[in-house]
């Protein structure tokens, strides 16, 4: 008995120092990693200090005191204005475009993405729009390399429906003729640059600017990001809230430039368009892109992709998750790097105004040369062509086609311009494709 | 030499308006040759030209234009009450 407490003795003295052992060189491990981190952190401090560094670190300290230090998202300085009441001033514009969004429907699945990462972008200390924060990351993956407007494009493609355009395709005309608010605009934007002393831009930053009047988000956004990515945020809020203003802006030019007769013109019924001839239709448009403008191509290429899968009827699942999943996804992320581009210390200049001035001057400008465009087809033989649906032929889809359609139903009620107006409406859209390609090649 | 950006501006214009209606111009000239060639060859046997099919479709076509589902009910309700009108008078 007494030799087996022995044992049992030494067995426990040995496994307990063992044990021991083990503890003593995990604690003195322990000791030493806190010892380490203890020297750099927890160094004593007095409470008051301690409320001092607090007090510095907080948002309402950034707003007074910026940073001297401070750069932008491109490693710029930045003057104090811009990092002290211009980032509260953006804030409140970015409040705004909620409040627009949101209680006045202006294009809220974009302006509030758009709005909400400009609320991001301009907080303080935070840098969120910097290259290592998440909406400089969303920037640089899909919106400095024009990615996400050409998924757009895809998407956009697999929900449009050319059946109206090619029953009557001499309405494209319209759609071309509307691009002129783009050109137009170019022009006006190199007067004021050139004869006044107020804003000063090039070339490329005026052809940035003028593509607004494509009223093709998507498009301005591929065009500024590659010609004028400075410009690029004000450009995008331009186009989007203009698009979203298209029932205010368009009518009274619509009004303006016709007679009463013209207004009730009734067009003729649209002929069926088979099957077989919507799927030939992307083929045989993106091979003219091909043939003439291959610099069109990237965004017509997209834009005909998606509609071929949609009207070859074989691959719905396809066509069904560029309709849905795939832009969905793609409109979060533009909007949050668009938003990006809110930093006070780029929308807050004076090339901003400048910028929405013209991109209302653009708007117009289409809308009056589409109307204009299409009361000329009139005075040739053939059969007429209302000119309410010319304002249409600024892309804007569907909006436009929609406010032709109400305001000729204000005049006739029994006038349904909706289908009619669509073929300019969809070439408005490759129209300023097209457009974008020529701007895009000149500065090649 | 300084260069006039008003005159550079307006070669854009022409340029580009010159394009833009190249471009479509020659694509409707394409779409008539291309509905003509489809038709001879291709013919689409229309079982039924009804005006249940041609609303379906016409409605078919809207609702895949449009992405904003506030007016869509509308709209289908306005077409649908278009194509009836025209087809009875």
């Amino acid at each position: 008995m007494k030799k087996i407490a022995i044992k049992f003795f030494l067995l426990l003295i040995f496994f307990g120092f063992n044990t021991l052992y083990a503890s003593v060189a995990s604690a003195e491990h322990y000791v030493d990693g806190v010892v380490a981190t203890k020297v750099e952190i927890y160094q004593p401090k007095p409470i008051s200090e301690m409320f001092g560094n607090f007090l510095k670190s907080t948002g309402v300290n950034a707003l007074i005191n910026p940073n001297p230090d401070e750069l932008d998202s491109q490693g710029n300085k930045m003057s104090n204005f811009h990092k002290s009441w211009g980032r509260v001033i953006m804030i409140l514009i970015t409040f705004l475009l909620f409040y627009l969004a949101i209680a006045k429907g202006f294009e809220p699945l974009l302006l509030l993405p758009i709005g909400f990462g400009g609320l991001l972008a301009n907080i303080p200390v935070a840098n969120m729009a910097g290259p290592d924060g998440f909406l400089g990351i969303i920037y640089s993956m899909g919106l400095a390399n024009q990615l996400f407007p050409i998924l757009i494009f895809m998407g956009v493609g697999a929900m449009t429906d050319f059946g109206p355009l090619i029953s009557n395709p001499k309405t494209a005309l319209l759609g071309g003729a509307a691009q002129f608010g783009i050109f137009g605009t170019l022009v006006g934007a190199i007067m004021l640059a050139e004869y006044t002393p107020l804003f000063d831009f090039t070339l490329k930053q005026a052809s940035a600017i003028s593509i607004i009047g494509g009223a093709d988000g998507p498009t301005s956004i591929f065009i500024a990001t590659q010609l004028a990515p400075e410009l690029l945020g004000a450009i995008a809020v331009a186009s989007y809230s203009y698009m979203a203003m298209v029932p205010i802006i368009q009518p009274p030019i619509m009004r303006a430039l016709t007679t009463d007769a013209e207004r009730r013109i009734k067009m003729s019924t649209m002929r069926h368009v088979s099957r077989i001839e919507k799927i030939v239709f992307p083929i045989m448009v993106l091979v003219l892109a091909i043939l003439v403008l291959p610099d069109s191509t990237s965004l017509i290429g997209a834009f005909m992709f998606g509609n071929f899968l949609k009207e070859s009827g074989v691959v719905d699942r396809l066509s069904d998750t560029m309709q849905n999943a795939l832009i969905n996804i793609v409109t979060i992320f533009l909007g949050l790097a668009v938003g990006s581009k809110l930093a006070s210390d780029q929308f807050l200049v004076a090339e901003t105004l400048a910028i929405l001035a013209l991109g209302i001057l653009a708007f117009s400008a289409g809308t009056a040369a589409g109307v204009i465009m299409a009361k000329i087809m009139n005075m040739f033989p053939g059969s007429k062509v209302n000119p309410l649906i010319g304002s249409a032929g600024v892309s804007a889809v569907p909006m436009a086609a929609r406010v032709s359609n109400k305001v000729g139903m204000e005049y006739d009620r029994t006038n349904m311009l909706l289908v009619h107006a669509m073929g300019p409406n969809v070439a408005g859209v490759i129209g300023s494709a097209v457009a974008a390609g020529v701007l895009i090649s000149i500065f090649k | 030499m300084e260069t006039n950006l008003v005159v550079e501006s307006i070669k854009f214009m022409f340029l580009g308006m010159g394009t833009v209606f190249l471009f479509l111009i020659i694509m409707i000239y394409f779409m008539g040759g291309m509905s003509n060639f489809v038709h001879r060859f291709f013919p689409e046997i229309l079982v039924d030209t009804n005006s249940s099919v041609q609303s379906t479709q016409c409605i078919q076509s809207i609702q895949s234009i449009q992405n904003d589902q506030v007016d869509q009910k509308k709209i289908v309700a306005a077409i649908t009450a278009a194509i009836k009108h025209h087809i009875e008078s």
